[in-house]
Order: structure tokens, then sequence, then C-alpha cells
């Protein structure tokens, strides 16, 4: 499912203008990371894409959805926002009933709505825990719980916002595997994120959002390999570059295979 | 003061600067006046012989009249409406289509008007003129309860904060399918995803306030000094005393007059 | 300035003890990282050396723990205070709410201490300047950004001059830019040398450029304990449910293939860079 964004500009109440007619599309099956600092505009970008926030000038549309035109609940069974917050939602007696809650209400009936829990719940690796009590579980389980909640809703595109907060090693893998099982099923990723190495080693394309402007589109690795342009954003490159950089080779590797390979080239 | 919601104006006045209990004790006596006091006019002269010119020392005079507005104007109008309309028996003076306006309700409503109209507004020159933590201070340092101080004055500044966190938790439930928008029995089905996040998240930020504050020695025992300093005077205690004195004189006028 | 003796914690209710036999001795002066998988018990260590535990959380606790010459299970809380400071993941609810500006929250726990207040002004505004945070004093503690709001957190605590500060994960959910201004104001505080720094953490970098020495919690037991390099270098990471820099990775794979050196494997950016120049 294609999404347009067509010259948005929105400014909060409060005065601040944190969208200036920013324009882009995201194709279906694109998985994009938008970085960007603190007030750069990529949250409000984001909220406009599930309605939770309505342009004040400009158009977007969901395949072939006017945005404007629908609820956020609507738009919830065309887009799923996974918040950084988890504990801002959960409120069930148990994780698969918490799971239940977004595929419940789009309708379905409860055979499809038992099979798509248990499918998420799978996925994100709480298949044992779906009676415990949410709030039994760690902190990063429920960050986990959140996520199923979303991917039990089955929606073409997914937004994350920043997924790797008060993960650990092991928890970082356990997104990445869900995160490479969306791709595989064809799902849009929208990926706000600090963790650029993180988010190169998933996307296949980055937005710089800086002051409610995009000032840099393009594919992951020659969007990361600009020093400069990430500092306007108060970012670091990913760990691999400013490897690669600090030995003369300038490339952008996502993973250690590929700097070795990169390494060995530079090296002849 | 950014956030939070206090009444407090920030002027530089002789007003901000009295000592925040002699303003609690001028509030304090006048609600007692508003009692004792005879006769529906006297309440009004009070507010307009003592209390206006007192926001107008402070520099709030028109912040003063709003928020007094705001607060008075509507139970001044229901009252009127209400015992003009309800008062058994009495003589009309105004008509309303079938029903009438009775002069003793009216009269009644009048002296009820100006008794709110002071207790509000002498309390409502506090809050607009004294900074809530320099009160709490200073009834800290006449022996007031620390903890009670703190939960008051943080209650200024927490309630934005859970209205923040309501909506955060609305936006979460929306964008999960929930809809918000229809008749009464979905609003009641929607209330569980939204009250109960709130409460649970805010106990754990409960428990880690606590910790938060114990490890600023909240719970230390023994004298606490203060950064700030509230500037008093031997004449502001001789005219606390004066006005507080004044409180049983009126009592007792209001007894016998 | 810490000394734990086979210490054994167990949270009440729970099946198993959160610290198993952890001892550790802790130099004044010495800046310590503590890393672990999460659960291996890096919040409970906090806590127990800042005395919520056993005095806030209750359960059961074994073992010596002693830090800055206080016996933690013998002395209550409101003694600690301002000897042992604690800073940790949520800088929003470390604000006490109870003060209108930045310059005011700072002052808080002084106040509570009974510092008279020439000396409460002096303090803040050093603590101010340490953190960064001198041109915000007249602000209000809540409108300041994540890592501005960890950043007054800290400096609160610093005003109260405490001999031993322990930090929970405090770059957790700041971004990039406030995780490098906590860290190089720690670094600043840390060449004081007036203070014992623990420090529990995720981000290996970091740890690796700034910490004296690494100790790695696995299931409440000490796993490893030494010099960043030789910890973040070695096996030991991975053994405790942990993930060595990319760096340490890329350098290990090259050593494998024969690419470089059997040196000791580097944790920073400058050391990867020497290593496999």
């Amino acid at each position: 499912m294609r999404i347009i964004v067509e010259a948005v500009s929105y400014r909060y109440p409060s005065g601040v203008q944190a969208l200036q007619e920013v324009s882009l599309s995201i194709d279906p099956s694109e998985t994009v990371a938008i970085v960007g600092e603190n007030g750069a505009g990529k949250t409000t970008l984001a909220r406009h894409l599930n309605g939770l926030l309505r342009p004040q000038s400009g158009a977007i549309s969901i395949g072939d959805w006017d945005a404007r035109q629908h609820t956020v609940a609507q738009l919830s069974s065309r887009v799923g926002y996974v918040f950084q917050s988890s504990d801002d939602q959960l409120f069930a007696r148990s994780v698969r009933e918490e799971v239940a809650f977004g595929p419940k209400n789009l309708g379905w009936d409860s055979e499809r709505v038992r099979e798509s829990v248990d499918l998420a719940l799978e996925q994100a690796g709480l298949s044992g825990s779906a009676g415990r009590h949410p709030y039994d579980l760690s902190p990063s389980e429920r960050k986990f719980v959140a996520l199923a909640a979303t991917l039990a809703m089955r929606t073409p595109i997914v937004i994350l916002d920043e997924p790797t907060t008060g993960l650990d090693a092991s928890g970082v893998d356990r997104l990445s595997g869900i995160v490479w099982a969306l791709r595989q099923a064809g799902i849009s990723l929208v990926v706000i994120s600090h963790d650029l190495d993180f988010s190169i080693e998933h996307v296949e394309r980055a937005l710089v959002m800086t002051q409610g402007r995009i000032v840099a589109d393009g594919p992951v690795k020659e969007v990361f390999l600009e020093p400069d342009l990430l500092a306007q954003a108060q970012l670091r490159q990913p760990q691999l570059i400013r490897l690669a950089r600090g030995l003369g080779i300038p490339f952008a590797p996502s993973t250690v295979e590929e700097f070795i390979q990169g390494y060995r080239r530079g090296r002849r | 003061m950014s956030q939070g919601f206090s009444l407090y104006l920030a002027r530089d006045s002789g007003l901000h600067r009295l000592h925040p209990l002699t303003k609690l004790s001028l509030a304090a006596t006048l609600l007692v006046a508003a009692f004792a006091l005879p006769g529906p006019w006297s309440s009004y002269a009070v507010f307009l012989l003592v209390l206006l010119p007192l926001a107008a020392w402070g520099k709030i005079l028109p912040g003063f009249l709003r928020s007094v507005a705001r607060s008075v104007l509507p139970f001044a109008i229901s009252l009127f409406l209400i015992q003009g309309l309800l008062w058994p028996g009495g003589s009309p003076v105004a008509w309303l289509g079938p029903l009438s306006l009775k002069a003793e309700g009216l009269a009644f409503a009048l002296a009820s008007t100006g008794r709110i109209l002071m207790i509000v507004s002498s309390f409502l020159l506090l809050a607009l003129s004294t900074r809530p933590d320099l009160l709490m201070i200073a009834l800290a340092q006449r022996g007031f309860p620390s903890t009670l101080s703190y939960i008051v004055v943080t209650t200024i500044q927490i309630v934005p904060y859970f209205q923040g966190k309501a909506r955060a938790i609305l936006d979460a439930q929306r964008s999960r399918g929930l809809e918000t928008e229809g008749g009464v029995r979905r609003r009641l089905r929607a209330l569980l995803p939204l009250v109960v996040p709130l409460v649970l998240s805010s106990i754990l930020d409960i428990e880690e306030r606590a910790i938060a504050l114990e490890a600023r020695a909240f719970g230390r025992r023994g004298t606490k000094t203060s950064l700030q300093v509230l500037p008093d005077s031997r004449a502001q205690s001789v005219l606390r005393w004066a006005i507080l004195a004044l409180a049983p004189l009126l009592l007792v006028a209001g007894l016998v007059l | 300035m810490i000394s734990v003796q086979d210490l054994t914690y167990t949270y009440p209710g729970a099946t198993g003890p959160s610290l198993s036999g952890l001892s550790l001795t802790v130099p004044a002066g010495q800046v310590c990282a503590v890393i672990g998988a999460n659960g291996a018990g890096k919040s409970t260590l906090c806590h127990a050396l800042t005395g919520f535990i056993p005095h806030f959380f209750r359960g059961t606790l074994q073992g010596g723990l002693r830090v800055a010459d206080l016996s933690i299970p013998d002395t209550p809380l409101a003694e600690l205070a301002g000897t042992i400071g604690l800073v940790f993941q949520n800088p929003f609810n470390q604000i006490t709410g109870a003060r209108f500006s930045v310059l005011e929250e700072v002052a808080f726990g002084l106040e509570n201490l009974g510092i008279p207040r020439e000396e409460i002004l002096d303090r803040c505004r050093s603590a101010l300047e340490l953190t960064g945070l001198q041109g915000l004093a007249d602000r209000s503690p809540y409108d300041l950004s994540g890592g501005q709001m960890q950043r007054l957190a800290i400096a609160s605590m610093l005003a109260m001059r405490p001999r031993v500060l322990v930090l929970d994960e405090p770059t957790s959910q700041l971004d990039p830019a406030g995780t490098e201004a906590v860290f190089l104001h720690l670094r600043q505080l840390a060449s004081t040398g007036q203070t014992t720094v623990l420090l529990a953490e995720h981000k290996l970098e970091w740890v690796a450029a700034f910490a004296d020495r690494v100790l790695v919690l696995s299931a409440g037991s000490l796993a490893a304990d030494g010099p960043p390099r030789q910890v973040l270098g070695s096996g030991d990471l991975e053994r405790a449910g942990l993930r060595s820099s990319r760096y340490t990775l890329v350098a290990r794979r090259a050593q494998e293939l024969g690419l470089a050196s059997a040196a000791p494997l580097p944790v920073t950016l400058e050391q990867a860079v020497e290593f496999l120049t």
C-alpha cells in the first residue's frame, strides 16, 4: 500500500512550526528510517500517517484513502503504530487479551482474532507468556507485548517509534528477527530511530529531518555516508561507517561481514 | 513558570512582596467577615474599597477581574434565577414569561452573591499574587507538615503531566482501533483501556518518584533551610496579628448588631 | 569506598535471589561500569548500594554491604541521602515537582539537609556549571529536553556532594546528543577524583571510552571484572548474554581470517583503527 504525503505543513497550538511543506512517498514493501534531532518533526510526520494529526495544508493518502477523511480507528486497519512507551497502552489482564484488543476493534470474527493473536505471540516470542498479566513481565518484555499487539492487526504499514530503547543485545536480536520477518512478508516499515547502527541493518532508505523539513532522502548507505548531514541532525554515523572512514576506506557496511569484505578489498 | 495550572501572575509590586502569611491572614479574616458582616451591601463595599485597590496595587487588576468574573458570575446568575423564581410567596418585581422574579428572592441572592464574591476574590487575590511554593515554605516554617505542602505544590505541576499522559494513552488506544466517538455504551466500553494504563503506569511513576525524593533527603528529620528568603518585617508581623484579631471582633459585632 | 561481601538478596515474594554471593571492592575515586543483560541484577545492585535495598524494597539481604564507611542495612535511608546519590533512567520522575526553577530544583536536596543558604547558592551554581546548565537556571524544570532533565537530576545529586554516585542506565531514554552530554559531564566529574562513580549501562561504546573498570553481571553474580579493554574484548561478554561492540566483532573476525595480529582486541573506535591499520 503506497503512502503519499504532499506538501504537508503543520503547526502546533503552541506556535511551533513542526512540518514545513513536507512531501514524500513510500512504496508498498519499502522500509524507511526517519532520523533527526529532537524536535525535527519525525514524530509529527509519523502521527500524520495514522491520522493522529491532521495536516493544516497539503494532503496525505494511504493507499486509496484520503487520510483526512478517515478516523484514527479506521486508519488503524492500514497503519499500525508501535509507540515508544509501551506502558501507555497496556490494560488487559493477560498478554493474549491485550494482543487481541486491536483485532477485535477491527471487527474480525473470533476465529480470525485467535489465529492472528497466536501468530503475533509467536512472532514476538511471547507464546509462553500468553496467560500472564502484562505487568508481571519485565519492562523490555512489555515492549514486545505492545509490538505483538500491533502485529496482530496485520496492517500493510507498520510504524516503529524508537523500537530499540531500553533493549539489551538479546532484545535487539529478537527485534531484528521480527523486523526481518515483517520485511519478508512485504510490510512497509517506517522506523523512527536514533539508533543508526540498527537502522542501517534493517532499512533500505533513510530520511533525515531537521527543523520540519526533509533535508535528505535516499538509499540508507548513501545518506549515512554524509557526516555533515548527520551532524546537522546531531547524529553520529554508524560505528562501522566511522571505522571504515578511520581506515581511509569510505564505504557504508551495514554488517560485520560486509565490513570485512570491504576491508579486504581496501587493503589490496 | 511555564507549565502547571497555578493562578500565580508574576509582577513587581508591593502586594507580591508582602509575606505570604500576611495575605493568607487577610483571606482568612475576610472569610469570617463574609458571614459576620450585616446587610447585603457590606460585602460589595469591602470588594470595592479593599480588594480592588489591593489588586490594583498588585498590578493584577485585569487578571483579577477576569478570574473573579469567571468564578463568581456563573454562581451569581444561577442564584439570582433560582432564588428569584422559586422564592415561596413574595412580591414579584419582574416577569419572565409565565414565571415571576420575587423581590425577596433577589435580595437573598444579592446577599449570597456578595458573600461568595468576598470569599472567592480574597482567595484569588492571594493565589494571583503569591507563589505557591513560597506560601508552602512560609507555612512549613510555622510547622505545617512538609509532606502536605509537597502534595499541594506538586499538584499544580503534576496535573498537566497527567493530562499529557491521558492524551498519550488515548492516542495509543485509538491507534489500535478504539472508537471514541459514538453512543454512551461505546464510550463506556472505551473507559477501561483508557483508565487502566493511566492508573498502572502512574503507580510505577509514583514508586520512582518516592525513590527520587528519598535520595534528595526529603525523609530527613531535623530543620530544613530554604534558598528562598521571604522578606518579612516587624510591621508586617504586627499587621498580621491585627488582621487576624479583627476576625473575632467582626463575629461579635455581627452577632450584636 | 564500596565494600560488598558475599551479598545475596531476594525480592519479597520472588522465587530466587536477584543477587547471589556478590563480592566487590571499589576504591575511592574510581569510575566503575556495570554491564549485564536485562534481568542480570544491575538495577538491584544499584538499589543495594544506595540503601533502597533493603530499606525501600524490603526482601531478604545477606552478606556485607558497606558504602562510604556506612553499613547500608544498619543505616536509615534518610541518613544515607547526601552521602550516597542515585540517578536513574527516567528523567521526568526525578524532578520533584515542588520547585519552579532549575536553580531551586537543585537546591531542594540541600534545603532538606539543612545546609545554610549561602552555601546552598554556591553549591548549586557549581553543580549547574559542572552539568552545563548554568544558562538554564531560571527555566522551569519541565521546560527542558529529556537530556537536559537528566543533567538536572545529576546536578541535583552533585550539589549534595555525595561520596558515591550511582547511576542506573542514565542514558537509556536519551537521544545521542543527550547521551553524549551526560557522559561528558560525568567524565568531568570523575576527573576531579572527589566522587566514586558506579554506572550501570548498555552502551558499550561509551563504557569503553569512559570507565576505569568494567564489571559484568550475569544472573546475579559477577562474571568478569577488569579494565575495559580486557573485559569488553573477551568472550566473557557473550557468555553473559551480551554482545561485544562492532569494533570488537570486526577485529575478532579479522583475527580469525588472519587479517590482523594476535594483539588484544580493540573496544573503542581509535583502538580499532589502530588495530586494523
